[in-house]
């Protein structure tokens, strides 16, 4: 016999009026709190306070171990050292490890062990920490469910749920677990929708760090732009993507004191992730890169996109270096594009597009994993499918922003 | 009729402090809307994320001023200490930026920043936060007593 949704919460009812007996309880003042978070009229505001806490957390930590001291240590001092040192500059060695011999900063050396390391270790990783610590503390205190609860009703109208601000924010993080967290969702089809709006629209703390430090009054607009793009697709592929997004219910515990053994061994965890995946790939993307260019595949692709790039989108040819690079680290890319010359808004449109652009190659191989873990029929169609709407979002809002800046006269 | 007071006195230093902050919120907004900033004093309006702090200091004096109606129920009284724990977030974070900002030596100094400005750091202006973070103080610590009176009046 099959029951509809009401029947069932009819069914739920009775057997709960039969079977529990209540006591007398009176609220604790905890109790209330716990209410009025997840109440939308005194929930949202709170969840604005918290967001905000997150960002002025985010950009107080990070600013002070990178522009405080990483900047400090990386321009002043390893780069002039090793560009002092190093053997053969002009010849392929240096190039790719040490870059640009003229180079005055770790931004535009654009060497391994210079660019890499910095981006890394000075840029990213305390963005990270920033971050996962801030996640950590709202996961043990039981505010992130809450937030899940709030969230609910909105991500009902893309055919997810409210659990689905798990992956979302683990994203904030890195994309990597966040397409493994999708796994909580119930049907294919929102984990397909989910695992490709996040690749797509969700940019990671690495992504958020170097953002803050190249366009760091424009992050906000950005961000916006991401998350109307976020809405907007989501809606189409709830409309055009057959399959159930079904209701859940949400198990919501009491509010609690963090502890600091907790939160040192979640940090730790997911902080080592970050060193032993992240970095190689970054070290990667520079050596990649780098040979690309010492053999002038780069210079040759940018003179065939070169139409489409500065048509399409309005930013110059010279970008076609970092969005090659994004498919292996996307904050590297981002780190490349301070060193092309170009405008503001320019600037602006490539953050966009490096954001839209190809998942990064850690988050497509896990696209193309859960692709097949997931049960879909075969793990080909799962990525396909993602990587057209990428396609078309990417043009789409690519040249949207084009647009939008050709209307107020700045492009 | 002790605790009928207490309310009273409660209810009346609820409505000022969620007057005070709810016209801030709304001065922050209107300067971040008109692109204006504001220094008056030991007071400023201005930086990153003007038109966010406005916004959370106008929900946060809401939050006060409707905490007043029937303030013996304890979901009003959670509204009055979630308000003060906004205020808490944004006062936190600003004085978290202060100390962060006070340590490195700067872009042309040394590894770390000088006594003189280290200390300049934390010198005035203050955003308004800053200066409702005591007052919001005062409103945990009635509510605290509040709530451990009416617990004794019940075990009696």
């Amino acid at each position: 016999m099959e029951l509809t949704v009401d029947e069932r919460w009819d069914l739920i009812d009775k057997i709960s009026k039969q079977t529990i007996t209540f006591g007398r309880y009176s609220h604790t003042l905890k109790d209330a709190i716990a209410e009025i978070t997840v109440k939308p009229l005194t929930g949202i505001p709170i969840a604005i306070a918290v967001m905000y806490g997150f960002w002025s957390f985010f950009g107080a930590f990070a600013g002070f171990f990178t522009d405080g001291f990483f900047v400090k240590i990386f321009d002043e001092h390893w780069l002039p050292w090793l560009q002092k040192v190093f053997p053969g500059e002009g010849g392929f060695l240096y190039y790719i490890l040490v870059g640009d011999p003229t180079a005055d900063n770790c931004f535009e050396a654009f060497g391994m062990l210079t660019s890499g390391l910095f981006v890394a270790i000075g840029v990213v990783l305390p963005a990270i920490i920033a971050f996962y610590l801030f996640l950590i503390i709202m996961e043990d205190s039981g505010y992130l469910p809450r937030l899940a609860v709030l969230i609910d009703t909105i991500l009902h109208k893309i055919g997810l749920h409210g659990f689905a601000i798990v992956p979302i924010v683990l994203s904030l993080g890195c994309n990597v677990p966040a397409v493994t967290a999708t796994r909580t969702l119930e049907t294919k089809k929102q984990r397909f929708m989910m695992a490709t709006l996040l690749a797509i629209f969700i940019p990671c703390g690495a992504q958020l760090g170097m953002m803050i430090e190249i366009i760091p009054g424009y992050v906000g607009f950005v961000m916006l732009y991401l998350l109307i793009g976020f809405f907007v697709t989501g809606f189409v592929l709830n409309k055009i993507i057959p399959g159930r997004s079904p209701e859940i219910l949400m198990d919501v515990p009491p509010y609690r004191m963090p502890t600091v053994r907790n939160i040192g061994r979640k940090m730790w965890m997911r902080v080592k992730g970050f060193l032993f995946v992240a970095i190689p790939f970054v070290m990667l993307g520079v050596l990649l890169v780098n040979v690309l260019y010492w053999w002038g595949v780069i210079d040759w692709l940018a003179d065939i996109l070169e139409p489409v790039l500065s048509a399409w989108f309005g930013v110059p040819k010279e970008t076609v270096g970092p969005l090659l690079a994004a498919f292996l680290r996307k904050d590297l890319a981002i780190a490349q594009l301070s060193a092309i010359e170009m405008t503001t808004y320019q600037l602006i449109t490539s953050v966009v597009l490096i954001n839209l652009y190809f998942p990064c190659v850690a988050t497509f191989a896990m696209i193309l994993k859960e692709g097949k873990e997931g049960g879909c029929k075969s793990a080909p169609i799962f990525l396909l499918g993602s990587l057209a709407t990428l396609v078309a979002t990417v043009f789409l809002f690519g040249g949207l922003l084009h647009l939008i800046w050709i209307i107020l006269g700045v492009a | 009729m002790r605790n009928k007071i207490a309310y009273d006195i409660g209810r009346v230093y609820l409505a000022i402090l969620g007057i005070v902050a709810f016209s801030f919120g709304a001065a922050e907004i209107m300067l971040s809307i008109t692109g204006k900033e504001l220094e008056w004093g030991i007071l400023e309006m201005s930086g990153d994320f003007l038109a966010w702090r406005g916004l959370i200091l106008l929900f946060t004096g809401l939050f006060y001023m409707v905490s007043i109606k029937n303030f013996t129920d304890i979901h009003q009284q959670a509204k009055a200490v979630m308000a003060s724990v906004m205020i808490w977030i944004i006062a936190g974070m600003q004085i978290f930026g202060m100390i962060m900002g006070s340590i490195p030596g700067g872009e042309e100094g040394g590894w770390f920043s000088s006594g003189e400005n280290f200390l300049a750091a934390y010198s005035a202006p203050y955003i308004p936060s800053l200066f409702l973070l005591p007052f919001s103080l005062v409103v945990i610590y009635y509510i605290y007593r509040l709530r451990r009176s009416e617990e004794r009046e019940r075990e009696a």
